[in-house]
């Protein structure tokens, strides 16, 4: 379980100017459970995703995980990226495999395990190919099989399916709850579509534009697992979407610059 | 006449005939012993070439140039790299390149050869200056723009920073490291050259610069023809292992699958 306790961060912008971008965020993320973060632009939803990694300090607060301080990024916290961020110079399955290939497993016992994830986000066929060769779904889906190849507690999404299109994000998001309805991780989801959130989520975390503040946390109770078809013509779910997004309508807009 | 430009190669062909015919009508209507025939030039070539001592002074340069980019492939780009990822680095060597970059790096052979005598050990620094700041700039520039979020990936596998280093900042900077060395290439190239007219031993600036004193001026521009083509032969021979080492960053190189 990890367990944000009161975490603040500031950053220093020109001379003496100091911007708040999270102030005073709590929240605990049970096992197996999905939370998603939506709010503004410029609310630092990623920068608390990018804390529980390990990838950014925080000025203040702590991050637990099962008890412990979160003193750095580690294999029991998987990120996925908005940005991809595969290594152009390795195949698919060299993407894959690296994990496992970090920490010791052999050659074939890796490769052998990142072809069973390639299959089950569907890239079958693709191990030899280089990201530049891969549409920006095909890369997202890469980058999920990567991360989930090394078997981490927890997955921290950050904006994963925001760069790609209509379509393409609708399929990840199906096969992101599939392969989550299958091992149940813990996920920490970073969106601003409101749709998306409440699809996907337990949880719903809505922050408040600078300085990021938790606004409300919203319980999701729609049956799982979901099918998209059916949850948009459930009303529950339409009133989920319509209160959510009247919830973040209420604030001022983001500056045109942010 | 279009296909025939296309066949690899032809243009190049052709640009260097036009300029051997331009170089022939000049010679010919200048008539100045100065600037002798194209034809003249290259009816030395042979003779050059079936000199023993030449093609001793030839290979002798080549292999003062590939010691100076060997250190300085070894030295120039992992400091380049570093400054590229550590802050610290960056702001202690950025002034030193600022300031040594714009210092002709010949005019320090005069100060080198005093310290270290007329020999090989002063021509190799020079050309290990001449590479090193091309390789250094490059490998500096491609570290910086390697990806925070692939770092973070490679962190949360479990790679510490010295294995960031190597297996992420290293290949995502290969291109851009591989860019600094062609350009190194060249510099090697005029740095041995110069060292060469300043410490007159042996090499192939040896050859030019004494058939200028001697007023042997067919072989001095032969001279130039085959460094010219040295120059061709190692950017050809350059190009071909950089295309096979970043065959995967090439733009446009392969077509993408369709969306899936």
């Amino acid at each position: 379980m990890i367990s944000i306790k009161q975490v603040s961060q500031v950053f220093a912008v020109g001379k003496g100017e100091r911007h708040v971008a999270l102030s005073d965020v709590s929240l605990d993320l049970g096992d197996g459970e999905f939370i998603s973060i939506l709010g503004p632009s410029g609310c630092g939803k990623s920068t608390l995703l990018y804390i529980v990694g390990g990838f950014v300090r925080q000025s203040s607060g702590t991050v637990e995980i099962d008890g412990r301080p979160v003193a750095g990024p580690g294999p029991d916290r998987g990120p996925v990226f908005q940005e991809f961020a595969l290594y152009p110079w390795k195949t698919v399955l060299g993407n894959v495999s690296y994990g496992l290939r970090q920490q010791g497993v052999a050659r074939p016992a890796a490769e052998a395990r990142a072809r069973e994830l390639l299959s089950m986000v569907g890239l079958s066929g693709y191990e030899d190919f280089y990201a530049k060769q891969l549409s920006g779904g095909m890369k997202q889906r890469v980058a999920i099989a990567r991360t989930l190849a090394y078997d981490p507690a927890v997955l921290l999404m950050d904006e994963p399916f925001g760069a790609l299109d209509a379509h393409t994000r609708n399929r990840l998001q199906n096969d992101l709850l599939r392969i989550w309805e299958r091992d149940r991780k813990s996920v920490l989801f970073v969106t601003h579509s409101v749709e998306e959130a409440v699809y996907l989520s337990d949880r719903v975390v809505v922050l408040t534009k600078s300085p990021g503040r938790i606004k409300e946390i919203i319980e999701i109770d729609l049956p799982r697992p979901r099918i998209r078809s059916e949850l948009l013509l459930n009303p529950k779910y339409q009133q989920y979407v319509i209160d959510i997004e009247a919830m973040i309508d209420t604030q001022p807009e983001p500056e045109a610059a942010s | 006449m279009r296909p025939l430009l296309r066949a690899p190669g032809m243009s190049a062909l052709l640009v260097c005939a036009a300029l051997l015919a331009v170089w022939e009508i000049a010679a010919r209507l200048y008539g100045n012993p100065g600037l002798p025939t194209a034809f003249a030039a290259l009816c030395e070539l042979p003779r050059i070439f079936a000199d023993p001592q030449a093609a001793f002074d030839i290979l002798d340069s080549l292999r003062r140039m590939v010691i100076g980019f060997a250190l300085a492939l070894v030295v120039a780009a992992p400091i380049g790299l570093l400054m590229g990822r550590s802050p610290v680095a960056e702001a202690l060597m950025n002034p030193l390149l600022m300031v040594v970059y714009p210092i002709p790096k010949a005019a320090l052979m005069p100060l080198i050869m005093l310290w270290l005598g007329v020999g090989d050990a002063s021509k190799i620094l020079v050309v290990f200056l001449g590479v090193s700041l091309p390789l250094l700039y490059h490998s500096y520039q491609g570290a910086r723009a390697v990806e925070e979020k692939m770092l973070w990936s490679a962190a949360a596998m479990g790679m510490n920073g010295a294995q960031r280093m190597f297996r992420i900042v290293l290949p995502a900077a290969l291109p851009e490291i591989l860019t600094g060395c062609r350009t190194g290439i060249v510099m090697g190239l005029i740095t041995m050259i110069t060292s060469e007219m300043i410490s007159r031993q042996t090499g192939a600036g040896n050859i030019l610069f004494n058939a200028m004193d001697m007023a042997q001026y067919e072989t001095v521009y032969a001279m130039i023809i085959v460094i010219g083509a040295l120059g061709i032969l190692l950017d050809v021979c350059f190009e071909a292992v950089r295309a096979r080492l970043t065959k995967w960053a090439d733009k446009d190189a392969d077509t993408t699958v369709a969306a899936l």
